[in-house]
């Protein structure tokens, strides 16, 4: 089987530690579960996200060099 | 009334079910007989229309309220129902409901651990925002699992639902014929290779004793249940049979109202505010007359609404009911009368059931109930709630005004002296709104309204205007009539983008068309063949102000779906510029100020040369260059393919045509908006629309047949390649039908031959065109007009000079009509092109009866396809804006939903709009060292600076029109705001 998260396409997904989770959501001033949702079966997740985690995503942009996005592991 | 009635906000929202009593409540009658009215046309009471109900005849007062006729909303009435019936909004519910609780102590199905289970998915799901129906679809199917119930031991049966509202439940019982089916199973199938059974072996095999066995076979003794199911094992045979029993309303409601609270608060029902047993009907509430008013007709004849045709329906059946249960009828006709009494209760809500035929009109009409009221495209909904019709707003056809600015709009002169705008009168307007109103409401800028301090509206009229005049002091307000300036919203539909709605200012004319700069066509998909638009009248400062700033048609001049301009020239004005720089003309001194004359141009620059006579002259180039930014300087590559080089706001070099500063990206236009603001560029766009149009005028420009028609010599060129094109289709369909066609790699040969005929075609119309084109001069107007991109294409000079070419059908030539053949003038299985639509003529020569047959097929066929892709874009486009229209962009810069979720954390990923943006590479800005200059510059010491960088605040996108985007000379221009 092909590991998609490994292709060069995917964006880095990491999990989020629990300090670093409470600043992003006072950032925003919003609860874990108004994030964006992902799926625990998610092939692009690291292997040791688990439902309930966040998850953070950097990708490539064009206009600004990385977009940052987090995303609340779902079942 | 609406103007004292402070407006609320509202905090929350509670759904759910009512209670009978409730009903009760709020009833401000019972309503026992289906008559409305009397003979004397007075509504009887306690019918339909009781005069408790509300009123609808003006002028008599509501016997509840003692309001009048529209101030009284009305008043819910009752009806007691003779028996219970199903609501049919809830069929589905009450179906879970009976499959997931116990049939004799109504409790749920699940286990302690199994509740709490759900009870938690229930809370994530809430939290999550998901759909909590998953959650007891999951309770209910594992609640069904159960054969027992965990607390009370009852065996449970299978509910079956017939649609609408009859339920059954389904018991396995014994089947009559029990003896019958075991003694031919017994039997034994030779052909099938089962063994006879002997009364012995079945005995040893059930472990039932043999002369119980022969009881069973004699039908003297049934089987119980577990030597049923021996038999069953052994004999691998079926012995039972469905034995249905229905479940009445009222059975319903006794199971249902035994159903514990904290029960169906593992269902996610809040038992507080809806209990299931509310889902039976024991009380039926009739609406307030107000919602099913009845019509006079012509003829003194009232005419009732649907709903209350429907309610005498329910009450007449009622009543029956009532007296065959009195009358202790039979069971069965009871039954008949409670089931009809579903039906119209049923239909009373919802008249579109399926499996249920709708309740008709006298007349076979279907009628419109409850919920059809709400439902669809006409429905309240989407009919009346998100769509209304206004006031304050016109609708007429549009035609063309060049000499309009592309901000203002021509309203004719009769919508300008019906519609109004609120003044406020002041001290410092006084004057000013008497003369409104001493106008009168005929004469233009008049006054159709005054309302007094006091509050009362009065109608200025031609009698008595000059008298109301002299009273109009501070503190009134003037509804006076749309004068110059005034600002207003101006809409097409279909409006699929915001720039479908953009405000203009007004200029009252004469005659009865809007009138709108023709560089305005764009954005609003207009042309002027009878199209029609709305305008609407803003009736605040707030929205004035905001149409002002916002909607402008020159704050839209950069379209946020491609980054560019979308209002810039078209069609006529792209020809004018290109016929004014291409060649570069010469023009005198009265013609350049001639060209100029509707620009802010009235000083011509020093004269481009002296020609041989002496004569000082200007050219095209430089007489363009006038418009331009002083500063402005530019380099790329053109329409044309070369370069167009302006230095110092001078053209230099190149071609100014779709490229340079048409709609759609026409960079100069684009650059100008970008670097010199929206006022500038909306200068701009105007005076090269006046200026093309100038110039357009003074060359002259028309187009006619002998403009594309060729010279005999190259029609015979013409038709020799087309010639040569039908001998190589020949000897391609003879290599065909001698089998010696080679086929290209995944086609069959007869692929493979229709591609390379349809190959050789192909190149015939290119061929002609390239001869064609040959023989046209540069200064032909249709050449003209394709290489500046004004309108058309070589395509179109092709088809018109050359040859029309091969018509398609679906991508391929035409193969339909007769059986092996398109018409009957050919042979069967005819290969040729001629046979298959590729015709030959041009439009100047005309096309033969079959090529024009053939012709429109494929001119058919475009047709078609418009009509499919604009209705099939339309039912996208309402899905998609259903789906992101409560997507908000925050101040911190994300992108929300209605509760806060996000969705983007940055608006678009970048935090950037798409118009403030420019794409280009090559302008690359280098954002850090302005930063750094600027601060360098305004700050002496490193503290100071540090100071002020410590104390920056995230961006917002309060204001989108920061300073950078005005004009940076002012005096150079002249505003027309």
């Amino acid at each position: 089987m092909v590991d998609v998260s490994q292709h060069e396409l995917v964006p880095e997904h990491t999990v989020l530690d629990e300090e670093v989770l409470e600043g992003v959501l006072s950032e925003y001033d919003i609860d874990r579960t108004d994030l964006p949702k992902i799926k625990r079966t998610d092939p692009a997740l690291p292997d040791e996200a688990e439902i309930g985690d966040v998850i953070k995503i950097v990708r490539n942009s064009r206009t600004t060099d990385q977009a940052v996005v987090y995303r609340l592991v779902v079942d | 009334m609406m103007r004292n009635s402070t407006p609320k906000d509202i905090g929350s929202i509670n759904f759910g079910l009512m209670e009978p009593e409730e009903y009760r409540e709020m009833s401000a009658t019972k309503i026992i007989t289906a008559d409305t009215y009397d003979d004397d046309g007075f509504p009887i009471d306690m019918g339909l229309m009781d005069p408790r109900l509300g009123v609808i005849d003006p002028g008599l007062e509501c016997k509840t309220c003692g309001k009048h006729s529209g101030s009284c909303n009305g008043h819910f009435g009752h009806i007691e129902l003779a028996a219970p019936v199903i609501h049919v909004g809830f069929t589905k519910l009450i179906r879970r409901l009976l499959r997931g609780t116990c049939r004799e102590c109504s409790k749920l199905l699940l286990t302690e651990d199994e509740r709490e289970e759900f009870r938690g998915d229930i809370d994530r799901s809430r939290k999550l925002g998901r759909d909590l129906n998953d959650v007891t679809k999951a309770a209910i199917r594992q609640a069904r699992k159960k054969d027992r119930c965990p607390f009370c031991g009852e065996v449970q049966y299978d509910i079956e639902h017939e649609k609408p509202t009859t339920y059954y439940e389904v018991q396995q019982v014994l089947t009559s014929e029990y003896s019958q089916r075991i003694a031919g199973a017994m039997q034994g199938d030779e052909e099938e290779g089962i063994e006879r059974t002997t009364p012995d072996e079945l005995a040893a095999k059930t472990d039932i004793d043999l002369t119980r066995i022969n009881e069973i076979l004699s039908g003297s003794f049934r089987p119980r249940e577990s030597q049923r199911k021996a038999i069953e094992k052994a004999l691998n045979i079926d012995l039972t049979d469905e034995d249905t029993n229905k479940l009445m309303p009222s059975d319903i409601r006794d199971w249902f109202e035994n159903i514990p609270d904290e029960d169906i608060e593992v269902l996610g029902i809040d038992a507080e505010r809806s209990r299931p047993e509310w889902m039976i009907l024991t009380v039926l509430p009739v609406p307030p007359v107000t919602a099913r008013p009845s019509i006079t007709l012509d003829n003194g004849q009232r005419s009732e609404d649907d709903l209350t045709h429907k309610l005498v329906d329910i009450i007449r059946i009622n009543q029956r009911f009532m007296e065959n249960r009195e009358a202790g009828a039979p069971q069965l006709i009871i039954e008949d009368l409670w089931e009809l009494l579903q039906y119209h209760v049923t239909t009373f809500m919802d008249n579109e059931i399926s499996g249920t035929p709708p309740a008709r009109h006298r007349s076979g009409r279907p009628l419109k109930t409850l919920s059809q009221r709400l439902k669809g495209k006409e429905g309240r909904f989407r009919g009346s709630l998100s769509g209304k019709r206004v006031n304050f707003s016109a609708r007429t056809v549009i035609s063309p005004d060049p000499t309009l600015s592309l901000n203002e709009v021509g309203v004719p002169d009769r919508v300008a002296t019906e519609m109004t705008q609120t003044m406020n009168v002041t001290e410092r307007n006084v004057t000013e709104a008497r003369r409104f109103v001493s106008n009168g409401p005929e004469g233009h800028p008049g006054a159709n309204y005054v309302r007094r301090p006091d509050g009362r509206r009065l109608k200025v009229t031609e009698k008595n205007c000059e008298e109301l005049a002299e009273k109009v002091d501070p503190g009134w307000e003037v509804n006076r009539h749309l004068i110059d300036g005034d600002i207003v919203i101006f809409n097409r539909q279909p409006s699929l983008h915001r720039m479908s709605i953009m405000a203009h200012e007004v200029v009252v004319m004469p005659y009865k068309t809007f009138r709108l700069n023709t560089v305005v066509c764009p954005p609003y998909n207009a042309d002027f063949d009878g199209d029609e638009m709305n305008m609407h009248a803003l009736q605040n400062e707030e929205a004035r102000a905001e149409a002002r700033v916002l909607m402008r048609v020159q704050e839209q001049i950069l379209s946020p779906r491609f980054g560019g301009n979308i209002i810039g020239a078209i069609q006529d004005h792209i020809s004018g510029t290109y016929l004014l720089t291409h060649e570069n003309p010469r023009f005198n001194e009265t013609q350049a100020l001639d060209l100029l004359r509707a620009t802010r141009i009235d000083e011509l620059p020093d004269p481009s040369g002296i020609d041989d006579e002496g004569e000082p002259f200007w050219t095209g180039q430089d007489v363009f260059s006038e418009l331009l930014p002083d500063d402005l300087n530019l380099e790329f590559v053109g329409t044309l393919g070369d370069t167009v080089v302006i230095e110092d706001g001078q053209l230099v070099e190149g071609t100014i045509a779709e490229d340079e500063v048409g709609a759609f990206d026409g960079e100069i236009v684009d650059t100008i908006t970008k670097v010199y603001g929206n006022t500038r560029a909306r200068i701009f766009i105007n005076e090269v629309s006046t200026l093309a149009m100038r110039t357009i005028m003074h060359f002259g420009f028309s187009i006619g047949i002998d403009d594309e028609t060729v010279p005999d010599e190259a029609e015979a060129r013409i038709q020799e390649t087309i010639d040569d094109a039908y001998d190589q289709v020949q000897e391609l369909i003879e290599a065909y039908e001698r089998n010696e066609l080679e086929s290209l790699p995944g086609r069959t040969i007869d692929e493979t031959v229709e591609m390379k005929i349809m190959q050789t075609l192909g190149r015939v119309r290119e061929n002609a065109g390239d001869i064609a084109e040959e023989h046209f001069d540069d200064d032909n107007p249709a050449v003209v007009m394709a290489e500046s991109g004004a309108r058309g294409g070589l395509l179109n000079l092709t088809q018109m000079a050359g040859c029309v070419g091969q018509q398609a059908v679906r991508g391929e030539r035409i193969n339909r009509g007769y059986e092996d053949r398109t018409l009957s003038h050919y042979k069967p299985n005819d290969l040729s092109a001629e046979a298959h639509g590729f015709v030959e003529n041009s439009y100047t020569s005309g096309l033969s009866p079959r090529e024009f047959f053939f012709h429109a097929m494929g001119g058919r066929e475009g047709l078609v396809d418009t009509a499919v892709r604009t209705s099939k874009s339309g039912y996208l486009q309402r899905r998609l804006i259903n789906a992101l229209s409560e997507l908000e962009a925050q101040y911190d810069g994300t992108v929300r939903d209605t509760s806060d979720t996000i969705v983007q954390f940055e608006f678009g990923e970048d935090g950037t709009s798409p118009v403030m943006v420019s794409s280009g590479d090559e302008n690359d800005i280098d954002v850090d060292h302005i930063a750094d200059r600027v601060l360098d510059s305004e700050f002496e010491s490193a503290e100071e600076r540090e100071e002020f960088l410590g104390t920056k605040r995230r961006p917002t996108n309060l204001s989108e029109h920061a300073d950078s985007r005005r004009v940076s000379d002012a005096p150079e221009v002249t505003s027309d705001d």
